[in-house]
C-alpha cells in the first residue's frame, strides 16, 4: 500500500505516524520564508542607511544572521517551524518524531550549502523527489525530516441516541471505521450514507434509514454513552 | 472500479498532504510511467525539432513541445489510474489504451484551455469519468471547491521546478566543465556578445528543457490525480467504504484465509541477529618510517639526460612558460569613492563598532584555544578504547528461533505430529498453539488479533460455551507456555492427547 507516512513503533508498542512533507509544500514554505526575510532586510536597511559605514557593517551582519541563524533559531525556539513552515503547516522533527534540537538543526541548515547547488536548489529538489520521505541531503545527514503538523478539522459530534451494544466483538480498526462513519456522515449525501450503511447489513440486519440509525446507536455504545 | 483493489492508503488528508501522495505514487510506479512517457514523447520531440530546423525556426521545436504538454499528460494519468486499482500497464498497453480515451477534452486543453492553471485537476475528471457536458460542469463545481488555490499553486510550482532543473543542468555544466573545454560560442552566448543564437545551442536548450519537463510533468499529473482521489475520498468516504467492505467480508465468513494470514503475519521469524565481534580484532600495523632512498634503492638526485630534455620541452609549452599577450579592458581613471548623499549621523560609530567586533573576535580565538587545551587535559590518556569494553557491549546472540510458515497446513494434527516425531518439539508445539488460537478465534467469531498474548487467549478460552473445548484450549496454551518460556516439554502421550479432538482436528466433534 502506497502512503507517505513513516511509522515508528516505540518500546511501549505505541505507533507514531509521521506524515512526511514532500517537495511541493516545502518549496512553498521556502519561498514564503525568502520573501519574509527579504522584506525584513529591506525595512531594516532604511534606518541603518543613515549610519554610513557603521550601518553597512551592521546590515552585513544582519544579512549573515538572516541567512544562517534564521532557520536554526526558528526551528529550535518556535517548535520546529520557521514562519513560512508555520503558515504551510509543516514542522521539522527528528527522524524518530522527537522535537528537533540544536545540533541536528545546525547541521541541516549548514548543509543548505550542498542542497543549494548549483545556486538554484537543484540538488535539494532532486533529493526530495527521490527520497521516500522527501528529505534533502541536509535532512538525511542530520537525521531529521519535515512533517505535516496540521490535522483535518474533526467531523461533527455524533448525534446522541440510546446506545445499543454490538452483537459481536470488532477489532480496533473496525470500531474506528464505525465512529468515523458517524462523525463524517454529515459531509455525505443521504444516498451515500444509506449505501454505506447497507454494506453492513450482515451486522445490523437492516437497510437504509433504519440501518443508519442502528449504526449510530452502536457508535453511541462504542463511545461509552448510556 | 473495485475499491477493494486500491493500492494506496485512503484517508481524508489535508490538501497539501495529498500532493505528497502523488509524489509517492509516482515513485512507486516510476518504471511504467516513464517508459510510456519516453516511448510516446521522444519521437514527437525529434519530430518537432526536426520540423523547426527544416523550416528555419529552431525555436519552434521548443515552443511546440511546451504547447503539447496536455497531450503528454494523458500517458502518466493512464498508467497511474490503472496502477492504483490494478496492475500497472506496460508502455505498449498504455499507447494502445490512448485510442480508447476521449480526445475531445484533450483538444480543448490544447486550444482554448491551454493557459489553465487547473489542468491537473481537470484531467482526471475529463478522462476518467467520461460524463456529458452538463454533468461535467456540475461535477467540476463540486470537485474544485476549496481546491482551486492549491491546484494553481501546484501548477506554478511545477513550472518553477522545471525552471530549477533546466537551470541546474546548465549551471552544473558551467561549473564542472574546465575552462579550456568550453566551446567559444557558449562563452559568447553567456556574455551576450552574439546577436543570433546558433541553432545547435537552441536544440541543446530544447533537449535540456525536454528532460526537465520529463521529470516534472508526470509529477504534476500524479499530484493532480492525488488531489482528485483525496477530494473523492472526502466527498464519498472511500476509506469508510473500504473498511465496511472488509468488515462485511469478515462477517460473511469469506475472508477466513485473509484472517488467518493477518492473525499470524506477525509470526515470521526475525532475522537472526548476527553479532560480529571482530570489530577490534585486527590490530592495525603501524607503517615503519622508510626513507626515499631505501624505497627506490638508489639516490634520487642523479638526473637522467632524457629527463632534462623532457623538462625543457615541457617548459617550452606555452601553458607553462613563455610570454602571453593578455588583453583586457581597464579603466583609465580611478573611480572616485562614491560620496554618500546622506552624511552619517555618528561618524565615530563605525570605529567603535569595528573595535568592538575585533575585540570580540580576539576573545573568541582565546576562548577556542583555551577550550582545546582544557579538552586535551581532561581527556588525557583516554584516546584508546580497550578491547574488553567493546566485547562487553555486545549482547549474546539470540538462539532457537521458531521457523514457522505464514499459512497453517490443512492437516494440522498430522503436521504437528510429524514435527514432534522428527524431534523438532518446539516447532511442533508452536504449530499446535497457532492452530488452536485460530480455531478459538473462529469459534468466538472474533477479529484477528496479531498482538494477542497467551494470557489473552487463556482469558478468551473461558468464554467458549463448550466446557470441554475451553479446557482443551487452556491445556494447549499452558503446554506451549511451559515449552516456550521454561524449556519443559511434555511426554509423547500428553502430546498425542492434545493432538486428538477439536482444536488440532477442526472437523472433530469434541
Amino acid at each position: 500500500m502506497i502512503d507517505t507516512v513513516r511509522e515508528i513503533e516505540t518500546a511501549e508498542g505505541i505507533s507514531l505516524r509521521l506524515r512526511a512533507a514532500g517537495a511541493l509544500p516545502r518549496a512553498q514554505a521556502w519561498v514564503l520564508d525568502l520573501l519574509l526575510r527579504g522584506v525584513f532586510f529591506l525595512v531594516a536597511m532604511i534606518p541603518l542607511s543613515i549610519f554610513g559605514v557603521a550601518g553597512n557593517g551592521l546590515a552585513m551582519l544582519l544579512l549573515f544572521a538572516l541567512m544562517w541563524a534564521y532557520g536554526v533559531v526558528c526551528e529550535v525556539w518556535m517548535d520546529g517551524q520557521t514562519p513560512g513552515k508555520r503558515a504551510l503547516g509543516l514542522r521539522v522533527v527528528h527522524a524518530d518524531g522527537t522535537p528537533v534540537t540544536w545540533l541536528p538543526s545546525v547541521v541541516r541548515n549548514l548543509l543548505r550549502v550542498v542542497d543549494i547547488l548549483p545556486g538554484v536548489y537543484g540538488v535539494g529538489l532532486v533529493s526530495t523527489l527521490v527520497d521516500p520521505h522527501a528529505r534533502r541531503l541536509g535532512d538525511i545527514v542530520a537525521g531529521t525530516m519535515v512533517v505535516h503538523a496540521r490535522e483535518l478539522p474533526p467531523g461533527q459530534q455524533v448525534p446522541a441516541v440510546s446506545a445499543l451494544p454490538l452483537p459481536l466483538a470488532l477489532s480496533a480498526d473496525e470500531q474506528a471505521a464505525l465512529v468515523d462513519y458517524a462523525e463524517r456522515a454529515g459531509q455525505l449525501t443521504v444516498q451515500r450514507q444509506e449505501e454505506l450503511a447497507n454494506l453492513l447489513t450482515p451486522l445490523t440486519g437492516l437497510r437504509d434509514t433504519a440501518a443508519i440509525r442502528q449504526l449510530v446507536a452502536h457508535v453511541n455504545w462504542l463511545l461509552g454513552r448510556a | 472500479m473495485e475499491l477493494e483493489r486500491i493500492g494506496v492508503v485512503l484517508r481524508p488528508r489535508v490538501t497539501r498532504e495529498a500532493l505528497d501522495l502523488g509524489a509517492a505514487m509516482l515513485r512507486a510506479h516510476a518504471r511504467p510511467v516513464w517508459s510510456a512517457w519516453f516511448a510516446f514523447t521522444l519521437p514527437l520531440f525529434v519530430l518537432c525539432n526536426g520540423l523547426g530546423v527544416a523550416l528555419g525556426w529552431p525555436w519552434l521545436g521548443w515552443g511546440l513541445m511546451w504547447w503539447l504538454k496536455p497531450l503528454f499528460d494523458r500517458l502518466p494519468l493512464y498508467v497511474l489510474s490503472r496502477a492504483v486499482f490494478d496492475q500497472a500497464p506496460g508502455w505498449r498497453q498504455t499507447l494502445r489504451g490512448q485510442a480508447r480515451w476521449p480526445w475531445r477534452r484533450t483538444l480543448a486543453a490544447l486550444t482554448w484551455l491551454r493557459i489553465d492553471s487547473n489542468r491537473a485537476l481537470r484531467l482526471p475528471l475529463d478522462l476518467l469519468e467520461g460524463s456529458t457536458r452538463a454533468q461535467r460542469s456540475a461535477r467540476w463545481k463540486v470537485l474544485r471547491r476549496r481546491l482551486v488555490g492549491e491546484t494553481s499553486l501546484l501548477t506554478y510550482f511545477c513550472l518553477l521546478f522545471e525552471l530549477v532543473l533546466f537551470l541546474s543542468v546548465w549551471l552544473f555544466a558551467l561549473l564542472l566543465i574546465p575552462h579550456e573545454w568550453r566551446p567559444q560560442s557558449l562563452i559568447e552566448l553567456v556574455r551576450g556578445d552574439t546577436q543570433v543564437i546558433p541553432t545547435a545551442w537552441v536544440l541543446a536548450g530544447a533537449g535540456v528543457a525536454y528532460l526537465a519537463m520529463s521529470v516534472i510533468e508526470p509529477l504534476y499529473v500524479a499530484c493532480g490525480f492525488a488531489l482528485y482521489l483525496n477530494r473523492r475520498t472526502q466527498l464519498e468516504a472511500w476509506d469508510i467504504d473500504l473498511a465496511f467492505r472488509r468488515l462485511r467480508a469478515r462477517l460473511q465468513g469469506t475472508a477466513l484465509l485473509a484472517v488467518a494470514l493477518l492473525c499470524f503475519g506477525a509470526w515470521t521469524p526475525p532475522a537472526q541477529a548476527q553479532a560480529t565481534a571482530e570489530v577490534h580484532a585486527a590490530a592495525v600495523d603501524k607503517p615503519a618510517s622508510v626513507s626515499l632512498d631505501a624505497l627506490f634503492g638508489a639516490r634520487a638526485e642523479a638526473p637522467e639526460p632524457g629527463l632534462a630534455q623532457a623538462a625543457a620541452r615541457a617548459y617550452r609549452d606555452p601553458r607553462f612558460g613563455g610570454e602571453h599577450t593578455v588583453r583586457r579592458w581597464q579603466l583609465k581613471y580611478k573611480p572616485e569613492p562614491a560620496a554618500t548623499s546622506i552624511n552619517p549621523l555618528f561618524p565615530w560609530l563605525g570605529h567603535l563598532l569595528g573595535g568592538f567586533f575585533q575585540l570580540l573576535l580576539w576573545l573568541l580565538l582565546i576562548g577556542v584555544l583555551g577550550g582545546l587545551v582544557w579538552l586535551g587535559w581532561r581527556w588525557r590518556g583516554r584516546w584508546l578504547v580497550r578491547d574488553e569494553e567493546v566485547a562487553s557491549a555486545l549482547s549474546p546472540p539470540i538462539s532457537s528461533i521458531v521457523d514457522a510458515p505464514a499459512a497453517l497446513p490443512a492437516d494440522l494434527a498430522g503436521a504437528a505430529r510429524a514435527l514432534w516425531q522428527a524431534q523438532r518439539r518446539r516447532e511442533a508445539l508452536a504449530l499446535l498453539y497457532r492452530g488452536c488460537v485460530e480455531q478459538t478465534a473462529r469459534e468466538l467469531r472474533q477479529p484477528p488479533a496479531a498482538d494477542a498474548t497467551e494470557a489473552h487467549w487463556l482469558r478468551q478460552a473461558r468464554a467458549i460455551d463448550d466446557p470441554q473445548r475451553s479446557r482443551r484450549v487452556i491445556e494447549i496454551v499452558r503446554t506451549w507456555q511451559f515449552a516456550a518460556y521454561a524449556g519443559r516439554y511434555p511426554d509423547d502421550a500428553t502430546v498425542e492427547q492434545l493432538l486428538a479432538g477439536w482444536p488440532a482436528q477442526p472437523g472433530a466433534s469434541t
